[in-house]
């Protein structure tokens, strides 16, 4: 590595407040169990989601109750910020880090960056969102986005079928381009047994995945379709703003299907439980987290790859079942929420 | 008849003793079994939501813990008093230490099993023996010393079944909760994993009933092989019924609404401290590991707040005291139903705050002028632990239905007919004696 690099590593991790903690306790080549000590880096993409704070915190965990495992932990500004995952990225890899999990903020960026941990035999695992392309990495630990987006498309469809209604749907999305938020999009109209076009979807903006703009794009597409009784949201942000713009155009909590993806624990106790959202599927960043050190600690000390795709899992809350689509209840989701 | 044999005889420099010298170590093996039920009793509590996790079941199912538990304890009562009757209590201490510590040792097969009937049956046994074990017990520990520090020696004994139930909290809470494979984790495990998962947490249910079954096993070698002089039986057992008295009490409303209060305040006990770690967990969030934690400190105020309300007792009439406490507890239940975060499960804990005086105090209320018929009386409230096995079934099916606050209906209606007997008593004269001291079972 030269020398600029390695300060400009340096310098971001100091700015990004990189964290090392020896857990497991072990300062010395020999474990407990006789087994060599390995250093770990995580890198999120922030550190005020409540999604990457669990994050961390299983990973610390994890690394914890595994023998001599030193956990390198570093976070971005926001959810765009490259530059910081990259610095991070370089100073783990000079400090020896033997694995790497990494939620890539941009996930064409970041590949050169990879591509050179990699080149120091660093194994990296991409964790949320997967990188493109996705071979640039050892693997990918995430939700099945298009199989979350399947499962409220169902619900929402057998509700509104349960509830006689012709649907009118608003379709709340992401941004173009990321593919998170295309292929939950797909999962849902899947789900909902429709395709991009069909007549019954009245309208669509992007949001960002942000309450504020979810609020205002929701009272944008009431004022053109005030029929709207299916609302699809790409996340919970977007979702709880656009309850609040349902609520405030007058509509009740009966009136409209509002279905999303996530599981934090805002919208399952605010949103699912008093009904202002309808249903939500709940992804687990504690899989990602655990399954990923597991995995890295696997690969250093008995050199077995991890698999190329690991489905972190993804359950269906619905504040009310509906026939015919199994899902879990309110309670099952605020014991698994994270934030 | 039994072949108890007759208390030694009392000589005079034993006058004043706590217990009489030949006794103290059976005493001191006794006030161990005073510790173990209330371990056993309160471990289970904790079990429910365990067993939950663990076999992915309703609360209904997991709450047949709670009907296996007090079931069995309510099952045994007779039995039990007619072993001690026509065996002696060295007998039916030893009879329900055995069948407690098979009940423990139960938990291995099922464990290997899978089979969560098992587990059903290894906690009626357990509870069963424990029931024999209790109402052996506190009569053998009033004969174990001279008369004048009988309620001394029982008020001792008895101390140590808190200390036990807070060691049962205790061990699932350390033990049992924080190790407990998580839900999130199982929703990406293939079926051999989650089989294997099962096994895992089901070890660590293991550990603590089979560690009690080991201390009851060896309670029960010692107690077994040290020859005990056992104190003579009661005159009038529970079998013994004089003519009238069913009907003496049957007629006399503070008795017949007192069986009924005292059914209505286990049932709501029983429930709210199955529901503690519950409504923690699927309320406010509160990670297993840490939910525990709630438990022990409703436990723990339950306990010191039994401190304060024996002063206060000895300051305003006992139903007045009933009354208040029973109103804050519909209050508090009222509060965790529709404060459905931090606040309402602070206000599940502080239910135990009014919960703490009922039993004794329904007690002693109830009995109050009974006579001759109060033993058997007392007998009765006794069994009203049957609130505790029939009424958590009904909370359990509730929050499958409305969620784990809303169930919080059933103990505030509990207490709302607790608090009604404290009415029913205020607004009655009554002549009568002293209130009687809680002597259970």
């Amino acid at each position: 590595m030269h020398l600029s690099s390695r300060l400009l590593a340096i310098g971001a991790v100091a700015v990004l407040g990189l964290t090392a903690g020896a857990c497991g306790g072990g300062d010395g080549d020999g474990g407990a169990a006789g087994e060599k000590q390995i250093t770990i880096g995580l890198i999120t993409k922030q550190e005020t989601n409540p999604f990457w704070v669990t994050m961390r915190e299983v990973a610390e965990a994890t690394a914890d109750e595994e023998h001599d495992v030193k956990l390198l932990t570093a976070a971005g500004n926001s959810d765009v910020d490259n530059r910081s995952q990259v610095a991070a990225l370089q100073y783990m890899t000079a400090r020896g880090a033997d694995g790497i999990l990494i939620a890539p903020a941009d996930s064409k960026a970041i590949v050169p960056a990879i591509d050179k941990a990699r080149e120091a035999d660093v194994t990296v695992i991409a964790v949320d969102t997967p990188t493109q392309p996705r071979s640039a990495v050892d693997a990918l630990f995430a939700t099945d986005n298009r199989q979350a987006g399947e499962l409220i498309g169902r619900y929402a469809r057998a509700k509104a079928d349960e509830q006689d209604i012709q649907p009118r749907i608003a379709m709340l999305e992401l941004s173009p381009g990321i593919t998170s938020g295309e292929l939950r999009h797909d999962g849902f109209l899947t789900g909902f047994g429709i395709d991009d076009g069909d007549g019954r979807i009245v309208g669509s903006v992007n949001t960002e995945g942000d309450k504020a703009k979810g609020r205002r794009g929701m009272a944008q597409l009431l004022r053109e379709n005030p029929e709207i009784n299916v609302v699809y949201a790409v996340n919970e942000p977007a979702a709880l703003g656009a309850a609040a713009a349902l609520k405030a155009a007058g509509k009740s909590e009966g009136d409209v299907i509002l279905v999303t993806v996530d599981g934090g624990c805002d919208a399952i106790k605010d949103g699912i439980r008093p009904g202002a959202i309808d249903a939500t599927a709940q992804q687990y960043p504690e899989n990602m987290a655990r399954e990923g050190v597991k995995a890295l600690v696997e690969a250093a000390r008995r050199d077995e790859q991890p698999p190329r795709y690991l489905n972190t899992g993804v359950e269906l809350i619905a504040g009310d079942s509906v026939q015919g689509v199994e899902s879990r209840n309110t309670a099952f989701g605020v014991r698994n929420c994270w934030g | 008849m039994a072949t108890a044999s007759a208390v030694p005889a009392v000589p005079k420099r034993t006058r004043g003793r706590l217990v009489y010298p030949q006794l103290t170590i059976p005493f001191v093996l006794l006030i161990l079994c005073f510790a173990a039920w209330g371990t056993a009793a309160n471990l289970t509590d904790v079990m429910v939501g365990v067993f939950r996790s663990i076999f992915d079941m309703s609360n209904l199912q997991a709450a047949l813990v709670q009907f296996a538990y007090y079931g069995a304890y309510f099952s045994l009562a007779i039995p039990a008093a007619l072993i001690n009757r026509r065996f002696g209590y060295k007998v039916g201490i030893l009879t329900g230490l055995g069948l407690a510590a098979l009940g423990g040792a139960l938990f291995i097969p099922a464990s290997k099993l899978l089979v969560y009937e098992f587990f059903l049956l290894a906690l009626f046994v357990l509870a069963a023996g424990l029931s024999i074990l209790e109402t052996s017990a506190n009569p053998f520990v009033i004969a174990m010393g001279p008369e004048d520090t009988a309620t001394q020696r029982l008020n001792l004994a008895q101390a140590f079944n808190p200390l036990g139930a807070n060691i049962g909290v205790l061990l699932g809470a350390v033990l049992i909760l924080p190790h407990i494979t998580s839900e999130a984790a199982k929703t990406i495990m293939s079926p051999e994993e989650l089989r294997r998962t099962q096994e895992a947490d089901l070890s660590l249910v293991l550990g603590p009933y089979v560690g009690i079954a080991m201390v009851l096993v060896v309670i029960w070698l010692l107690i077994f092989y040290r020859k005990m002089p056992t104190p003579a039986e009661q005159s009038q057992e529970a079998g013994d019924v004089k003519s009238g008295t069913l009907a003496r009490l049957w007629r006399n409303p503070h008795y017949r609404y007192g069986v009924g209060a005292q059914f209505f305040n286990v049932a709501a006990q029983v429930s709210v401290w199955t529901f503690t770690i519950l409504y923690a967990q699927d309320v406010v969030g509160i990670a297993p590991g840490d939910s525990g934690w709630y438990l022990q400190a409703s436990l723990i105020l339950f306990l010191v707040a039994r401190f304060a309300m024996t002063y206060l007792l000895g300051i305003f009439r006992p139903t007045k005291l009933l009354f208040i406490m029973g109103a804050l507890g519909v209050a508090l239940c009222l509060i965790a139903m529709f404060s459905q975060n931090m606040v309402g499960l602070l206000a599940v804990v502080a239910i135990s705050l009014s919960l703490s005086l009922m039993f004794p105090t329904i007690y002693g209320v109830a009995l109050q002028g009974l006579g001759e018929d109060t033993k058997f009386g007392a007998a009765g409230l006794v069994m009203a632990i049957l609130g505790g096995a029939l009424i958590p079934l009904v909370h359990a099916s509730l929050m499958d239905h409305v969620g784990a606050a809303f169930a919080f209906i059933v103990p505030a209606a509990c207490l709302a007919l607790v608090t009604c007997y404290a009415v029913f008593d205020l607004r009655t004269n009554r002549e009568g004696g002293e209130l009687v001291a809680e002597v259970p079972a």
